[in-house]
């Protein structure tokens, strides 16, 4: 830390002046809090680690030091001087540049022209190229700049992302989840190249990610987030992944006893509930054999993922999101068609991919995105209820209106639906709402499967209370219930047995009893226990 | 309640201000491009009302013309309810009148049986041709969109070589003089009847079209098959999971469209009249009817039977262009006239969808 370039700004001081410091910042959107109250301060010739699960505000943080969010309250100071970064333009101008998560190349482009996008004045090709080379000879980006992006594979396209950060010469580089869509080689010389840069230039590096693994050998200091705040901040040698883990999940809460204090469950239905232990000798009602899916482009989504669920029983499927859960609620919507691999139900298997199949055989889902598969926006609320199956309200291919409506009102009562009528168009309803008649339209299936995706996502409380109780209450009734979920405390609050996700597979299994966070925050992270 | 149904009808005063606004916009920038084409825009409203209506038997002659227009726009409206792009009922139309003369003369049985057989099969050839799209579309992923237009000048090309040649639809010499790609021409007791109504003579494709247009707005409303066919064009996602396949459901609503298209083509055959030559098929037997078809589907929204009263303007101003030529001005204006009531049609429902929408979310979000 012995550069000049940080001199001009820390005059005296026998600390140097940190490259970025937060101060007090709180972002709220809606009723969500994205940041609340954060400090942080970020060193040149680090790399800076920011650790947490979805949702905990570190995204929302990078997004205001590159000026796609404005906080609320507090501010920012960039090498001591109190900014207003209104525009990732401005942001690039006081050198700040970040490596998104998801690429934005023009795949037909090449790579200089991919470089060259986004720059002002006469396009010199000849200096784009050599640029490239320069930035490329210097990092260890070795990279073709006449090769097609969109013939290059994921840990190039990713350099060349690099590349358009670094050849504007950022003193701050930030790198969201870089290793996201890496091979372990790739981020391996992915980090080497980082070494690079800070060592060598002294600039400041942040590193946002979810992976224990990276964030333990990659950085230098490491700041846990979760929920908005900072809850430690710690130096990569004195931590060990026991103690990230613990960090970004969470103390244990005992969300169950609580309610109960409060008269919410009875106590009888808890102990119910709990003890509830399902016999395992008891046949599974839902088999996923070795499901194994493959995306665009041969990128794994399922990888060889088995699972087995019984009746009355609740499984929480725990991960960090993008490892898979999204695919496995698609498969079992009848929305993915499998590489290989099998679903049964009670013994008998059940096409993958084919049109109504899974609802057919009895499996109800509440979907991670309701808008994408779970209801019509544009059909009204009585035609949400009996999108899966017309029977109960037609008779010889004629939908009976009186029928449809009756059953409308009857669910809307129990649901204690909020909305104009049977006849409300669905995108006229609150999203609280909406979630309401999924779940109304799923659980008067009487589905033999459940499958709950983020069930909770985006509701308050109240709403949060009524959907666990439902799910809860389902499960009591003999449903073989998958909860699929983000929310550790969700997984925990309900679950019997929790099975982890990481890259498309199950890498652990326990039952509720044996949950203990640091094991679960160990696997999430990708870290075999 | 009270404030709900007030709502309601500010709503539907709003709508009325709205198109009423608009649509005299269109007429007084018609009448505008009148007067600065050197003409007076009195006489040409005069030619046109004379054309499509007053003068003796135009009415029935508009209304020979919109019974076309509004079966295309049938099939339309069902294709763009499986959220499926159809933009080529002219060739459709085409090749279904081309089965319909090549099969009523294979088959030539006594007269009203075969005038039934003569549909069907114009139905059958139209759903063939945009079963092509449909098959390059749920076999290869082409975009219907793009195969159903390029297979508008396909479809003219192999009519056209089936006119050329006596063993496919050429008539023999005999029947067609010198004349070159003309078909032999319907018996008498081959066609559509045109019973006379107060000195009209009205073609009994009007009846057919009305029929079929209060059939299919009850289905697409209140059969399991209409519904499902609009959770498939609202939301394909939801469709696959709820056991709607795409394959199926989808391509029997493209066929089903490509269906009235060609059923469209056979009336026209079937049907005579001024416009549609003489009960045989010669090449351009379309005439744009199934352009014009797309064109009153898209202003009447996907509502069978608005299409009916659409098709009728449309129509209207088709014939009654045939007038405005004796005033000096250019007949054609009509076209743009038709170009500039289709925009005016437009705007209204498409600012009030955003409006609605921007005030649902507004809301939700409040309420959140």
């Amino acid at each position: 830390m012995s550069s000049g370039s940080l001199d001009k700004a820390g005059a005296g001081s026998s600390e140097p002046v940190p490259a970025v410091v937060f101060r007090n910042i709180t972002k709220t959107f809606g009723a969500v809090t994205a940041c609340d109250g954060v400090d942080l301060a970020i060193q040149r010739g680090r790399i800076h680690g920011i650790l947490g699960e979805n949702g905990a505000g570190k995204s929302t943080l990078m997004k205001m030091l590159i000026g796609l969010v404005l906080p609320d309250q507090g501010s920012i100071e960039v090498d001591g001087t109190v900014r207003q970064i209104r525009s990732p333009q401005a942001a690039a101008s006081i050198g700040i540049g970040m490596v998104h998560q998801h690429f934005s190349l023009v795949e037909p482009l090449t790579v200089w022209e991919n470089v060259a996008l986004g720059e002002s004045g006469k396009l010199d090709p000849a200096a784009v190229r050599n640029r490239i080379g320069d930035v490329a000879d210097r990092y260890g980006l070795a990279i073709e700049p006449d090769a097609r992006v969109g013939d290059l594979t994921a840990g190039l396209r990713q350099r060349v992302e690099i590349i358009k950060c670094l050849r504007r010469d950022p003193n701050i580089v930030i790198f969201d989840e870089p290793t996201s869509v890496l091979t372990p080689e790739e981020s391996v010389q992915l980090f080497a190249s980082l070494r690079q840069v800070v060592a060598a230039e002294d600039r400041a590096v942040v590193l946002v990610s979810h992976k224990l693994d990276e964030v333990l050998h990659a950085t230098d200091e490491i700041t846990i987030m979760r929920h908005g705040r900072v809850v430690d901040h710690l130096d990569a040698g004195s931590a060990d992944a026991p103690t990230l883990a613990r960090g970004m999940v969470g103390r244990e809460v005992s969300l169950r006893s609580e309610r109960a204090a409060l008269g919410v469950l009875d106590a009888a239905d808890i102990s119910e509930h709990t003890s509830s232990s399902v016999a395992s000798d008891e046949p599974p009602v839902l088999q996923i054999q070795n499901a194994t899916a493959k995306g665009l482009g041969g990128v794994t989504l399922l990888n060889d993922f088995s699972l087995d669920l019984r009746a009355g029983e609740i499984v929480g499927v725990a991960g960090v999101e993008g490892n898979g859960q999204r695919e496995l609620g698609d498969l079992l919507s009848s929305l993915l068609s499998l590489h290989s691999g099998s679903v049964l139900l009670d013994g008998t298997r059940v096409p993958d991919g084919k049109s109504g199949a899974m609802a057919r055989a009895g499996i109800g889902v509440i979907p991670e995105d309701r808008h994408d598969s779970g209801i019509v926006l544009d059909m009204t609320l009585a035609e949400n209820l009996v999108l899966v199956d017309q029977s109960s309200v037609s008779r010889r291919g004629m939908i009976d209106g009186s029928a449809l409506k009756d059953l409308a009102e009857s669910m809307i009562d129990e649901f204690d639906i909020q909305c104009s009528g049977p006849d409300a168009p669905m995108w006229s309803l609150s999203g609280g709402n909406q979630q309401r008649v999924v779940l109304a339209r799923e659980l008067s299936q009487s589905p033999k499967v459940l499958v709950a995706a983020q069930p909770t996502r985006g509701l308050d409380v109240g709403a949060i209370e009524y959907m666990s109780q439902r799910i809860g209450a389902a499960a009591a009734a003999g449903v073989a219930v998958l909860l699929i979920s983000s929310e550790l405390e969700e997984i925990l609050d309900l679950s019997h047995r929790i099975v982890v996700m990481h890259s498309g597979r199950v890498v652990g299994e326990m039952p509720r009893s044996d949950a203990d966070l640091e094991t679960l925050g160990l696997l999430m992270g990708g870290v075999v226990a | 309640m009270t404030a709900g149904s007030l709502n309601q009808r500010s709503r539907v005063g709003e709508w009325l201000l709205f198109y009423t606004l608009s649509v005299i916009g269109a007429l007084v920038l018609s009448a505008i491009l009148v007067e600065a084409t050197g003409g007076d825009w009195r006489p040409v409203v005069s030619a046109l009302l004379d054309g499509s209506l007053r003068r003796p038997g135009r009415w029935g002659e508009t209304l020979g013309t919109a019974a076309p227009m509004l079966l295309v726009a049938i099939g339309t409206i069902i294709s763009s309810k499986a959220g499926l792009i159809n933009i080529g009922q002219e060739g459709q139309l085409f090749v279904g009148a081309a089965f319909a003369t090549y099969f009523g003369f294979l088959i030539g049985g006594p007269g009203p049986i075969n005038v039934v057989f003569i549909l069907i099969f114009g139905a059958i050839g139209g759903a063939l041709w945009a079963g092509v799209a449909a098959l390059l579309k749920y076999w290869r992923g082409v975009p219907e969109v793009l195969s159903t237009l390029l297979l508008v000048s396909v479809g003219g090309q192999v009519v056209a070589y089936g006119l050329s040649k006596t063993w496919i639809l050429l008539a023999p010499l005999a029947d067609r003089g010198n004349r070159n790609q003309v078909s032999t021409q319907l018996a008498k007791n081959n066609r559509l009847p045109r019973p006379e109504i107060f000195g009209n003579e009205v073609p009994f494709a009007v009846l057919i079209g009305v029929i079929l247009a209060v059939i299919v707005s009850l289905a697409l409303s209140r059969t399991v098959w209409g519904f499902k066919l609009r959770m498939l064009g609202r939301n394909p996602r939801a469709a696959q999971r709820s056991g709607v396949a795409q394959t199926r459901y989808g391509a029997g609503a493209l066929m089903l469209s490509g269906g009235f298209a060609g059923l469209a083509g056979a009336a026209m055959l079937a049907g005579g009249g001024f416009a549609f030559g003489n009960y045989q098929l010669v090449p351009g037997f379309a005439t744009n009817i199934g352009w014009t078809g797309l064109l009153v589907a898209l202003v009447a929204r996907e509502k069978a039977l608005v299409a009916i009263p659409v098709a009728f303007v449309f129509a209207g101003l088709r014939t009654g262009s045939s007038f405005v030529g004796a005033t000096g001005v250019e007949g054609r204006i009509t076209d743009v006239i038709q170009g500039l009531l289709v925009l005016a049609l437009l705007i209204p429902p498409a600012v009030m969808f955003i409006r609605d929408r921007k005030r649902a979310e507004a809301l939700a979000t409040d309420r959140v």
